[in-house]
């Protein structure tokens, strides 16, 4: 049965993160206007080849790890990224859910596979942030923004681990306290990128599209 | 900001940045979220290992000012995200240390980027800003001063672009065994207009050779312009979207004029991207003729049965590398191996290839850019690795760049095999009726007087001999003064100059030869084993060398470019018998 929490864990849970949320939104309508509002490039000279092949193409790379030079040579790096990213997700799904329906996230076995989830993108979180701490090549690239975003979602992931199973005040007060941060804090900070990832995709897609680049031909070029 | 103390040049930087910033920029420059996914991706840190060298660090410099300026965040707490502004000429100078030295814009990242972050064209922005304040390497402000002025990035003059082209339409005829076969120029309603790289004119005209044998051999219907003949485009390297509007212009001016039916662009990565691809966004202009590369077209012909092939004459292992601007930005990486697995018996694939294929070294302009030679060639080791891999016996490849580039590296690192342009390959297999016939020399140039300037007493031997075989005139020198003493007492027709020579080198040599009133008319040859003349190429502190040749010596190409120097220079001398081909 789900927990009987205070006002005030009622309010973190309910009324600040429709807040949040809102305030996120604005943020982030704001921000695409503003990508917009700079003008785009475009080209001039009759297509090559297809600009919808290449912006597929470029947004299908996402679940084509072979397919980017980094990920096919350290294909465990893909297993962290959509490892984590997997957590992120369910863990905002998570902040949707519980508040108003407990019980769809009540049973044993979900409360499990959750805590699962959240466990490994937390444990991926923390060696980002120890590579990022490790390698000279990773150091030189963060600004300190990049160790706190990492730091907060291990935390939040972390937090959420305890909260899934909605048997401790303490818990769900830290998770869902950390949600309504994120959600103010995420739209001004490196993770928003996934905001950007979209139109980006679209540009690079479009570009590689139009000159015959993207879709690469279908023959080995590595080893 | 803190302090008041900015640069006026670092304040019209950042001016001119926040100003340049188009939708595809800012999305590149907000976006990196410094995973470090691209840092393997980049020959410069593969191939030191230097946390400096990775793209995400090298962005990160034009990041940070993104950031400082630009960025919501970065603009109220900079240094929770690394913002930082440029202050002071100090700051300048790194960033041009960054953007020229460090980074050819290949795009390897950006393929690699899992968001698609274009790291060359973050470089290519802050090129333009450095630029516009004259603050680019000397060799791409001077390429770009003669290409705007004289409208060729080697400041050819039209007169000389004419007479060699009528040498190579002698060479032509010798080498088909036709006296009627021709190179027009500017011939009206012609079905090609080809346009060439300046160093096919100037330094290597073999590959523009090459490409009139096959317009030959296809019977095709092409002409050259008399203006407007360079596909290169420094606009491109430096940033300067003027520049790049400009090299467009004249080239599609002419084509306009002509009323061509297309425009072909020879075997130039760059140049290629450019005229096709990136100066008509320049210059904001949708062009009425298409335009495609020469490899493009002789796929074409090859298709359409106009010429045909015999691959044993290229019976050695030959392997290709991709020219970035073509794999990953033009999209040509079909066409090259199509024609070299026709014209060649044995084609060894390089690894990676296409659009992860390496940079050669020489893109973005680098082979103008001497101060970082030594850097190039050291993360040239990747590349050198690669072709060493294949165990061929030459590298075939589609760009001019690309061939000085890899020519540097095989010299560097030893593997002692040819570059050539695709187009040769296909030239040496095209099948001709009747078969060729090769003058050794044309009759004019005999009995023309040759110095020889190098310290091997070998090399001296060996050119001195070739060339007397062939019916010059020769002096040795083995010094650096006594070449000088036998330039101003023997008056030579042409100098082969070594550059390196113990005791004065060849480079002071050459800037003698080049100061002194009577001697410089006479044409210099650089023929060398080392690097270093490509700062007499592209920084011009004197003019620049009429020819240069690489060593190990290779005999044919030594003869067809002194007597290329030699005819263009009897002609110039001749006047009455100079002047267009038909």
């Amino acid at each position: 049965m789900p927990l009987e929490v205070s006002h005030l864990t009622r309010f973190v849970m309910d009324e600040l993160q429709i807040a949040a949320l809102l305030f996120m939104a604005l943020v982030y309508a704001t921000k695409i206007r503003w990508i917009l509002s700079f003008k785009a490039g475009r080209e001039r000279t009759p297509a090559r080849g297809d600009h919808g092949r290449g912006i597929r193409y470029a947004y299908g790379t996402l679940a084509l790890p072979w397919e980017l030079i980094g990920t096919r040579e350290h294909p465990f790096r893909y297993v962290e990224f959509a490892v984590f990213h997997i957590g992120v997700a369910v863990a905002i799904a998570l902040t949707l859910i519980m508040p108003y329906w407990p019980g769809a996230v009540g049973s044993p076995g979900v409360v499990l596979t959750l805590q699962v989830v959240f466990a490994l993108g937390a444990l991926i979180a923390v060696s980002r942030l120890l590579r990022r701490m490790v390698n000279p090549a990773m150091r030189a690239i963060s600004a300190p923004d990049d160790y706190f975003s990492l730091a907060m979602l291990a935390a939040w992931l972390g937090a959420g681990v305890l909260a899934a199973p909605q048997r401790s005040e303490p818990a769900l007060l830290a998770f869902f306290g950390l949600t309504a941060f994120f959600l103010v804090y995420v739209p001004f900070s490196k993770i928003s990128h996934y905001i950007y990832w979209p139109f980006i995709r679209y540009y690079m897609g479009k570009h590689f599209g139009h000159r015959g680049v993207y879709p690469p031909k279908a023959v080995p070029r590595h080893a | 900001m803190l302090s008041t103390e900015i640069s006026p040049k670092a304040q019209a930087v950042v001016e001119a940045f926040k100003k340049k910033l188009t939708r595809q920029a800012v999305l590149s420059l907000a976006t990196c979220v410094n995973c470090g996914m691209c840092n393997e991706s980049c020959h410069y840190y593969v191939a030191t290992g230097d946390p400096k060298m990775t793209p995400a660090y090298k962005a990160g410099k034009v990041r940070k000012l993104f950031k400082y300026h630009v960025d919501w965040l970065g603009r109220v707490a900079p240094g929770w995200v690394g913002a930082k502004t440029l202050q002071t000429d100090d700051d300048l100078a790194d960033l041009k240390d960054v953007v020229y030295g460090s980074c050819s814009m290949c795009r390897r990242c950006t393929v690699a980027c899992p968001f698609g972050g274009d790291t060359a064209l973050i470089m290519r922005l802050a090129r333009g800003l450095l630029t516009a304040e004259g603050l680019a390497p000397e060799g791409v402000l001077t390429v770009s001063k003669d290409q705007w002025e004289i409208g060729n990035q080697m400041g050819v003059s039209q007169e000389d672009y004419l007479e060699t082209i009528d040498w190579l339409q002698d060479e032509l005829r010798s080498e088909v065994g036709d006296p009627q076969a021709a190179i027009p120029i500017d011939k009206p309603g012609a079905n090609v207009l080809f346009l060439v790289n300046p160093r096919e004119v100037k330094y290597a005209p073999l590959s523009l050779l090459a490409a009139a044998k096959i317009f030959y051999a296809a019977g095709e219907d092409w002409t050259m312009p008399s203006v407007g003949w360079d596909n290169t485009n420094f606009g491109l390297f430096s940033g300067d979207d003027k520049l790049g509007a400009h090299m467009g212009k004249l080239a599609y001016n002419q084509a306009r004029k002509l009323a061509v039916k297309k425009v072909v662009i020879s075997e130039c990565g760059h140049g290629f991207r450019a005229t096709k691809w990136e100066a008509p966004n320049w210059a904001a202009e949708d062009l009425p003729f298409p335009m495609e590369s020469l490899l493009e077209t002789m796929v074409e012909y090859v298709n359409s049965g106009r010429i045909h092939l015999d691959p044993t004459a290229n019976p050695r292992p030959v392997t290709y590398h991709d020219p970035c601007n073509l794999s990953r930005s033009a999209g040509i990486t079909e066409e090259p191996r199509f024609l070299l697995k026709r014209a060649c018996l044995d084609f060894r694939e390089m690894t990676p290839n296409r659009q992860e294929s390496y940079c050669c070294t020489g893109g973005g302009g680098a082979m103008s850019m001497a101060e970082y030679a030594p850097r190039r060639l050291k993360v040239g080791s990747i590349k050198a690795n690669q072709i060493k891999t294949t165990g061929a016996a030459s590298v075939a490849t589609a760009c001019h760049n690309c061939v000085d580039g890899l020519s540097d590296l095989i010299k560097h690192y030893q593997i002692n095999i040819p570059v050539r342009n695709v187009c040769e390959y296909v030239a040496d297999a095209v099948v001709l009726h009747p078969a060729k016939v090769v003058e050794p020399l044309i009759p004019a140039l005999k009995g023309r007087r040759i110095l020889v300037i190098e310290d091997d007493a070998d090399t001296v031997t060996y050119l001195t001999t070739l060339l007397g075989d062939h019916g010059f005139e020769t002096l040795g020198a083995r010094t650096a003064a006594q070449g000088l003493t036998l330039a101003r007492d023997r008056q030579p027709d042409l100098i082969t100059l070594d550059i390196n020579m113990p005791g004065r080198s060849g480079a002071e040599v050459f800037a003698a030869l080049r100061s002194d009133p009577v001697l410089s008319r006479i044409p210099v040859c650089v023929v060398t084993g080392a690097i270093d003349f490509r700062e007499l190429m592209y920084l011009r502190n004197v003019p620049a060398p009429d020819g240069y040749l690489q060593k190990p010596i290779d005999a044919n190409l030594l003869l067809l470019t002194v007597q290329k120097i030699l005819h263009v220079r009897h002609r110039e001398e001749v006047p009455e018998t100079a002047g267009a081909p038909a």
